[in-house]
């Protein structure tokens, strides 16, 4: 119905959108770049509620939203994307469900499917972007690989307690997540990382902006920067980072 | 005795040790993270080198323990 993919925007579009097209960097032109757009979001956790929710109501056409568990009493201090009547429910269904409610010009593409090492890569066919929402590094280095064989740009976040962090890696132009991260010896608690629920709030707000700037065109404003949010002293914190030329899973062959 | 320079430690000034490898101020600010991230006067520096560098006066460490829950 409003996707034609060439067209301009209907009278709804400019209504709904309203408020960011007046953005000298989105406009009109902008807007259809959204609607043209393809993430995929890998979790549904804390993170995933926020990031998926802002990227469904900016307009982004279509979100691919994986995640394997069910909504549980625990997660609902900080997963706004899922009440107390999902519980038991699988999170894809749950998201899926407040995502198209939210904005039915959204396509969402649920898929219930649990990261490992045998995760096929065509897992983000046709996808601008990987928005890492996962609660563990094991995880995320799987995106990383999936990332690098398909030069598609990668946005990490993760939190901690009070904390979180950010960063954004660019296949051929930054470092990649093995880089930063190349420790595979991290554990995740038995019982989840503790967080408060705002840390999710800030860090999946963060990585809808630099996801939204990107699909724009605009640079990437965490390419080759960490992020570190400290909720109990309300600082913010980047650090340079940078490309390792001995990473195994970039190595020096892809220029950096 | 062996003397002290004065550094800026995630924006706090400290006194360590001159010649005082990163190495040796991870263990002292206990700082120790596998996944420990150190900036140096701006410079992103790998683990593999943090036994082989040393700071100076004025120098400025960031250390950032990045997150890993979602």
């Amino acid at each position: 119905m409003n996707r034609d993919e060439h067209g301009s925007l209907t009278e709804e579009q400019k209504t709904r959108y309203r408020r960011q097209l007046a953005i000298p960097e989105i406009g009109e032109e902008g807007q259809i770049r959204l609607r043209k757009a393809r993430v995929i979001i890998v979790g549904l956790g804390g993170l995933g509620s926020v990031s998926s929710y802002y990227l469904a109501a900016a307009g982004v056409g279509c979100l691919r939203i994986v995640d394997h568990d069910t909504v549980c009493l625990d997660n609902l201090n900080r997963q706004l994307l899922h009440s107390t009547a999902d519980l038991d429910r699988p999170k894809t269904e749950s998201a899926a469900e407040k995502l198209r409610r939210l904005n039915p010009e959204c396509s969402v593409e649920p898929v219930r499917v649990r990261l490992t090492d045998n995760t096929r890569f065509d897992l983000v066919e046709g996808c601008d972007l990987i928005l890492d929402a996962t609660d563990n590094l094991a995880a995320r280095h799987v995106l990383n690989r999936i990332s690098l064989a398909r030069r598609i740009p990668l946005i990490y976040g993760g939190i901690n307690g009070w904390n979180g962090s950010a960063s954004t890696f660019v296949p051929g132009e930054t470092g990649c997540l093995s880089c930063l991260f190349p420790s595979k010896g991290l554990r995740t608690p038995a019982t989840g990382f503790p967080v408060v629920g705002p840390a999710a709030g800030v860090i999946g707000s963060i990585q809808s902006a630099e996801a939204i700037r990107i699909l724009l065109g605009m640079s990437p404003a965490l390419a080759n920067r960490l992020l570190n949010f400290q909720g109990k002293s309300m600082k913010f914190r980047t650090v340079h980072v940078g490309k390792d030329p001995a990473c195994p899973q970039c190595g020096p062959s892809s220029r950096g | 005795m062996r003397r002290t320079i004065q550094i800026t430690v995630n924006g706090m000034t400290e006194k360590v040790p001159e010649n005082a490898t990163l190495e040796i101020l991870i263990e002292r600010f206990q700082e120790a993270d596998p996944a420990l991230i150190v900036e140096l006067n701006g410079r992103y520096i790998y683990a593999r080198e943090y036994s082989t560098t040393r700071v100076s006066q004025d120098d400025r460490v960031e250390f950032i323990h990045p997150d890993f829950g979602g």
